[in-house]
């Protein structure tokens, strides 16, 4: 016992305290306040540049026949959008306005032909702000419904009854459904965590076995087995990478609530708000507890297959292909819940962790049919770890060129309990 | 308190790695474990460490197997050596003796002594991969006897040193055996198993090919080899029945014979040809030995 505490203590401290780990869990760290804070540092840049001048200029060449004594390109220049500037262009036709254009006088170029009931409307970009064309041609289109309302004379109430937009609820089919906020909730923690026991794998799996496959290249290896049983220093190395994790978990999540503070965005409030379901938290935990224990166990097992750390990527990638399997399906799944094929692979061990979530946040699985699937984990859990420390056994004893198959004959052989 | 081999037996796929040694090691003894390569003597550490499980037979250390809740009575230097390259040598000693059971202090306090013994105080916090390879190999001498295990099992522990350097470690030995550690160690260099070990066990091909005192070995071992200096031509001793080889050098020659017999036979040979300044009967070295019981048959 006292043997597990030292490996995992060394094993987490020396990653914690690695370079590599404090630079990247730091510039994580930095990368998610400035992610968060995006909008504020987008905004402060532009306010610098424009100076509250903020809006872009569009010169309107008005072409099209005035009706009622007000034209199209009025009607925009006395539109206080706040976002363009519309300004009436009189200096000549459209070729002398785009001149201008390039000559940095404009923005933008907006010619207007036809009339209210066929308006056309040719807009000259410099090529910047993919939205431009969408939110000028959303002025256009309100002029002309100005213009269009104008001619109709309609009185304020007609206006009004036009112009009121509609309020639109959605609401499940059965009274115990979920809301639509709660609805939206968990797709973005299963979404979350799928992604999370994803990269979790990919990171963590591949430490565990890389720290291993170090320990037998330096051949520091047997000198450590001849003190500690294999087994104990393999769930050592699991728990001590997985302490190193979760501190560099707890410290991305101090920077998210550190960049939220930062932000005053409330989106961590609407996160943990009153419909949170802490359950699906719960499940959460679990499941990425089982699948790191899973997938570890198995990559413990790949790491000591191999002689060489060079050697890790090979010996590792099938698990990364499974991962990356279930990875796919649960995303696709996200949209089908249901669907007979996610119910099914959902009894699959290595998918459960992703695949078991989805249904769970998504749908409705019945409590049984939960405590199965668990159950099957946690027991296909304990018999690969098992299993995976046999292998680890013989496997650290064992050096040469790595190949599956062989490599793992000649590991339970080297394990072999005789008598 | 000893080491006791029983029939000790490891089968890999269809071969014999080790096939039934019987070998008893009394406390504060020193044991030389000797052979080619292969012949068997890392699979029987690794079955006396508690490593590989024996096909058949045992390997108990004070009456029974080595098992994980005492393997701090055990210290044992690897053949392959290997330490943690990135770590330092205090950081490194730390963890692996803390896996020996001992506090971090007395790690250290036991560390600072073996440092200044080797002359390496300075390398207290450089890491591994900085130390020179006979340095490297200190600090895993160290990792093998810092406990102060009751046995300690040295795989090949001269290999790669340099003269000073192996006696140093020689020394480090002796002492550690005449506070009463019980000693098992494997060695190619045949000098350092004559200097350190009395009792020896040879090892071909898994099977005890000799066994027992050195001394006694020794001495009645058949073969001898006879050192001749004389001014003429030694060529004709070639003839006489019963000897084995001659290696002519500037003194003379150095023969070996088949037993005693044939030495006077030699001797009277030489004596009607005229004068010599030596000649010499010796037993024979563990080198002529090693060679003529692995070496020879090897080439079959």
């Amino acid at each position: 016992m006292n043997n597990l505490w030292t490996t995992i203590a060394h094993t987490a401290g020396r990653r914690i305290k690695s370079k590599t780990f404090v630079i990247a869990t730091a510039l994580m760290a930095a990368f998610l306040i400035v992610i968060i804070n995006i909008d504020n540092i987008i905004d402060s840049f532009a306010g610098d540049s424009d100076d509250g001048d903020t809006a872009s200029e569009v010169a309107v060449v008005d072409e099209t026949e005035a009706e009622n004594g007000v034209s199209f390109g009025e009607m925009l220049a006395s539109m206080e959008d706040g976002t363009y500037d519309y300004s009436l262009y009189t200096d000549g036709n459209i070729d002398a306005a785009i001149e201008a254009a390039e000559d940095g006088e404009f923005e933008y170029v907006l010619a207007l032909t036809g009339d209210t009931s066929n308006l056309q409307a040719d807009l000259f970009t410099s090529g910047t702000g993919f939205m431009s064309g969408m939110e000028i041609n959303q002025d256009v289109q309100r002029a002309k419904e100005a213009a269009a309302t104008a001619q109709l004379d309609l009185t304020d109430e007609e206006l009004a009854m036009i112009f009121t937009p509609v309020t639109f609820n959605e609401r499940p089919i059965n009274g115990d459904g979920q809301t639509e906020e709660s609805q939206m909730q968990a797709y973005w923690m299963v979404y979350g965590l799928v992604f999370a026991i994803y990269l979790i794998v990919i990171t963590f799996g591949t430490m565990i076995a890389t720290e291993v496959a170090t320990e037998k290249s330096s051949r520091v290896m047997e000198l450590i087995v001849s003190s500690i049983n294999p087994v104990t220093q393999m769930a050592g190395k699991i728990l001590g990478i997985g302490v190193a994790g979760l501190v560099n978990l707890l410290v991305l999540a101090a920077a998210a609530v550190a960049g939220f503070q930062l932000s005053g965005d409330d989106f961590l409030q609407s996160l943990v708000g009153d419909a949170l379901d802490l359950s699906l938290i719960a499940y959460a935990l679990l499941f990425i507890f089982l699948g790191y224990f899973l997938y570890g166990g198995v990559a413990a097992m790949l790491g000591a297959l191999v002689s060489r750390a060079e050697e890790v990527n090979q010996a590792i990638q099938p698990l990364i292909f499974i991962a990356m399997i279930a990875f796919f399906i649960a995303i696709f799944g996200l949209n089908t819940p249901d669907a007979p094929f996610i119910q099914v692979l959902s009894y699959v061990p290595f998918f459960t962790p992703q695949l078991l979530f989805l249904r769970i946040g998504m749908g409705t699985v019945p409590g049984w049919e939960i405590a199965v699937i668990i159950g099957i984990l946690i027991l296909s859990a304990v018999l690969i770890n098992l299993l995976a420390a046999r292998i680890y056994k013989g496997g650290v004893l064992m050096y040469g060129k790595f190949s599956f198959k062989s490599g793992i004959q000649q590991a339970l052989r080297l394990s072999k309990k005789e008598n | 308190m000893s080491l006791v081999l029983k029939d000790l037996k490891k089968k890999f796929t269809d071969q014999y790695a080790v096939d039934g040694i019987n070998v008893t090691v009394e406390k504060g003894q020193m044991f030389g474990m000797l052979g080619a390569n292969g012949a068997g003597k890392t699979t029987s550490f690794r079955m006396i460490l508690g490593l590989l499980d024996p096909t058949e037979g045992s390997a108990e250390w004070d009456g029974r197997p080595v098992s994980y809740d005492r393997t701090n009575l055990v210290g044992y230097l690897p053949e392959e050596r290997g330490m943690f390259p990135k770590l330092t040598v205090k950081d490194q000693l730390i963890y692996l003796m803390k896996l020996k059971g001992m506090k971090k202090g007395d790690i250290i306090q036991e560390m600072r002594q073996w440092l200044g013994r080797f002359q390496v105080e300075e390398y207290e916090n450089k890491k591994m991969e900085e130390l020179s390879k006979g340095n490297q190999q200190k600090i895993q001498f160290m990792a093998a006897v810092l406990h102060k295990p009751e046995l300690l099992i040295l795989d090949e522990p001269f290999s790669g040193l340099d003269p000073v350097n192996a006696d140093m470690l020689k020394d480090a030995v002796l002492d550690l055996q005449r506070n009463g550690t019980t000693i098992v160690f494997s060695s190619h260099q045949m000098r350092n198993v004559e200097e350190l070990c009395e009792d020896l066990i040879m090892l071909k091909r898994g099977k005890a090919v000799l066994q027992g005192n050195l001394r006694e070995i020794k001495r009645s071992y058949g073969m001898k080899s006879i050192s001749v200096h004389a001014d003429y031509d030694l060529g004709f001793i070639q003839n006489i029945p019963g000897v084995l080889s001659l290696e002519k050098n500037k003194n003379g020659a150095t023969v070996k014979v088949e037993n005693e017999a044939v030495a006077e036979d030699i001797f009277h040979g030489i004596t009607e040809k005229g004068f010599v300044r030596k000649f010499e009967v010796e037993e024979p070295s563990l080198h002529d030995i090693f060679i003529d019981k692995v070496g020879g048959e090897a080439n079959e």
